[in-house]
């Protein structure tokens, strides 16, 4: 029975969480449950729990995650304020024109907004009510435009700076911590957000250009999937300066925050708040910020927040009953018995992560499978970046993948009802083979996540 | 139904709502001060322990008294695969379900086990690590308390509009809720 117990932990959390009950407190709520039963039957040391307050004010006072709700706050000012969309309104005014225009104005904002908010959420639904309309108006095969619209919209998790990063920063470097010590190291290496940030840059921009490659290759092949805009606007000098005062602030904001945590002149916090700070001013400038909005920027800022910590909290909880069960030393032993080994090891915590990807979102999977996982990965030697890279294109190409990812519910949920999802679910199909493709370069070629790092902090 | 208890389950209602109203504006704080930070540093190389700190317990504050009322507001992430297609009926089932044996247990635990460890930081008037640092850490670990009281306030809000059908009014905005 003892031995079954992590196990039956792990299937009682999966069962309780597919109710529907928030995340949150599922997690924490059967976690104890369990724990109380495995107590009274003596199978569980309830010494472990009494860390838990520990635990609770050491996710409170953490330096890194503050970023996250300034992030969220710069990410939610940006979408509230319009500025998007009109960037997305200019590039397509910009690209249109061309064959298959459209569709690359739309990775090319998709990738900026990704940047900004980093919520698959909000870009995919963003894009779903501006561009999408656009693009079958102009005569887009619809399963393109679904699939192009889709497979943008999960960049947010791998484009820094993106909120998941941080959050994949922070419990990577204490899992990197964690096997050094294991391993005898007591003057531990570490792992930064900026290290997984700049380690993303490579296989993110990659993905971006394999996208724009793919759409372009298909306007080429089949010119009446991807039909140039026939209205073109006249390139006057109005029009190039309206398209200018459109893109250049935000691109600019957002190079400014990249480029000041890549270059170490600013803590990921900091430049959050600068961020924060300037993404407000935009919306001042453009006449969208009024006591309401910043009511509504707020609010949002407020329960994203929430939503994110109090997943943590629970993870926290599921955790330390998770480890009062002997689990962790459970998975290590599985692992160390896997046929080929290290290959083995990260081939399984892959599929597995990329099947949790159906049910769970970036923010739960970091927090509850990767603590477990993580340590016995490192102390077997694998790279603290490029597994992160790894799991963050993992679990985007889960996000992506019918029936279960997140991102064509979200499209789903805003495309008109014409549009099949068949059409939805052929789209994304050519966009999950890149990430696939890039995933398998990145088993070949770890340099991609791993030279940059290297170069620049050594 | 005695009417009464329509209104007592209303003022809670609107109490979380308060609450949450009042602490969104810690993340604008947060912002300011964060940046004043930054201005202090690099124009007049002054760094102030003291206001790094503030920005860290503006930050522990947004979503531990934030939590319960982004429960109000339906913010807090479900794994949506079924739960969506069910009927209102249903729902609103498990909701009760997870309200008395998921949520209820969970707030009763983290104040059990938190109580002496809360109570402690208190008796020391417990104070930063930190030189210049806050003198405060016995409030920051108050959060801890604070965070499962306000969602027994919305369990409880929750559990009695179903027992007694009462419709809660939720001026629910459609602000980044499910972003």
């Amino acid at each position: 029975m003892m031995e079954w117990m992590p196990l039956i932990l792990f299937i009682s959390v999966c069962l309780v969480l597919m109710l529907g009950f928030p995340v949150a407190f599922s997690l924490a709520g059967t976690s104890l449950i369990v724990a109380g039963i495995g107590y009274m039957s003596g199978s569980f040391d309830g010494a472990f729990l009494s860390a838990l307050p520990n635990r609770i004010f050491g996710i409170l006072s953490n330096q890194i995650l503050i970023a996250v709700p300034l992030f969220v706050f710069m990410g939610i000012m940006l979408e509230k304020s319009r500025i998007a969309e009109r960037l997305l309104q200019n590039m397509a005014l910009l690209f249109g024109p061309l064959r298959g225009g459209l569709g690359i104005s739309v990775i090319i904002v998709g990738m900026l907004m990704a940047a900004s908010t980093g919520i698959i959420g909000a870009t995919v639904v963003t894009m779903g009510l501006i561009s999408l309309p656009a693009m079958l108006k102009n005569g887009y095969s619809p399963s393109l435009a679904a699939g192009n619209i889709c497979a943008t919209g999960t960049l947010g998790q791998i484009i820094p700076p993106s909120t998941a990063l941080i959050i994949l920063g922070d419990v990577l470097s204490s899992a990197y911590q964690q096997a050094q010590l294991s391993m005898g190291i007591f003057s531990p290496d570490t792992v930064s957000v900026a290290d997984l940030f700049v380690g993303a840059l490579i296989p993110g921009l990659l993905l971006v250009v394999f996208y724009m490659l793919y759409v372009g290759f298909t306007a080429w092949l089949k010119p009446q999937a991807a039909p140039a805009v026939v209205d073109r606007p006249e390139l006057d000098s109005r029009f190039v300066k309206q398209l200018l005062a459109g893109l250049l602030p935000p691109l600019a904001l957002i190079l400014a925050v990249l480029g000041s945590i890549l270059s170490g002149i600013a803590t990921p916090t900091e430049a959050a708040a600068v961020g924060a700070a300037g993404a407000t001013i935009l919306a001042l400038v453009y006449g969208q910020l009024n006591i309401s909005r910043l009511k509504e920027v707020t609010d949002g800022t407020l329960k994203v927040t929430s939503m994110i910590f109090m997943i943590f909290i629970g993870a926290a909880i599921f955790s330390l009953v998770f480890r009062g069960f002997g689990g962790d030393e459970q998975v290590q032993a599985l692992f160390e018995a896997m046929p080929g080994g290290k290959l083995g090891a990260m081939l399984v915590v892959m599929l597995v992560i990329f099947l949790l990807g159906f049910i769970l979102d970036f923010i739960e999977i970091t927090f509850v499978v990767v603590p477990i996982v993580a340590p016995i990965l490192l102390a077997m030697g694998i790279d603290p970046v490029w597994l992160g890279i790894m799991i963050a294109i993992n679990l985007q190409t889960s996000f992506l993948t019918p029936p279960f990812g997140f991102a064509l519910f979200y499209l789903r949920g805003v495309a008109p009802k014409e549009l099949p999802t068949s059409a939805i679910y052929k789209g994304v199909a050519p966009f999950i083979a890149i990430q696939v493709g890039m995933l398998i370069l990145l088993s070949f070629i770890p340099e991609l996540a791993t030279w940059l790092p290297d170069k620049l902090y050594g | 139904m005695p009417l009464s208890m329509h209104s007592f389950v209303s003022s809670l209602q609107t109490f979380t709502a308060f609450i949450g109203k009042t602490c969104r504006w810690f993340s604008l704080a947060m912002v300011i001060v964060t940046c004043l930070v930054v201005v202090l540093r690099y124009a007049f190389d002054y760094s102030s322990i003291a206001m790094q700190e503030t920005v860290m317990y503006l930050h522990a504050s947004l979503f531990m008294f934030g939590a319960a009322y982004t429960w109000q507001q339906q913010g807090h992430v479900r794994v949506d695969v079924i739960y969506h297609k069910w009927p209102a009926a249903l729902q609103q089932r498990i909701d009760l379900f997870g309200t008395l044996f998921l949520l209820l247990p969970t707030c009763l635990f983290l104040i059990y086990i938190s109580w002496d460890y809360v109570m402690m930081a208190w008796a020391n008037g417990e104070k930063s690590h930190e030189a210049g640092g806050l003198p405060f850490v016995f409030l920051l670990k108050s959060l801890i308390l604070v965070l499962p009281i306000l969602l027994l306030v919305q369990a409880a809000t929750n559990v009695l509009a179903s027992l007694f059908n009462i419709p809660l009014t939720t001026e629910t905005s459609q602000e980044g809720a499910s972003s």
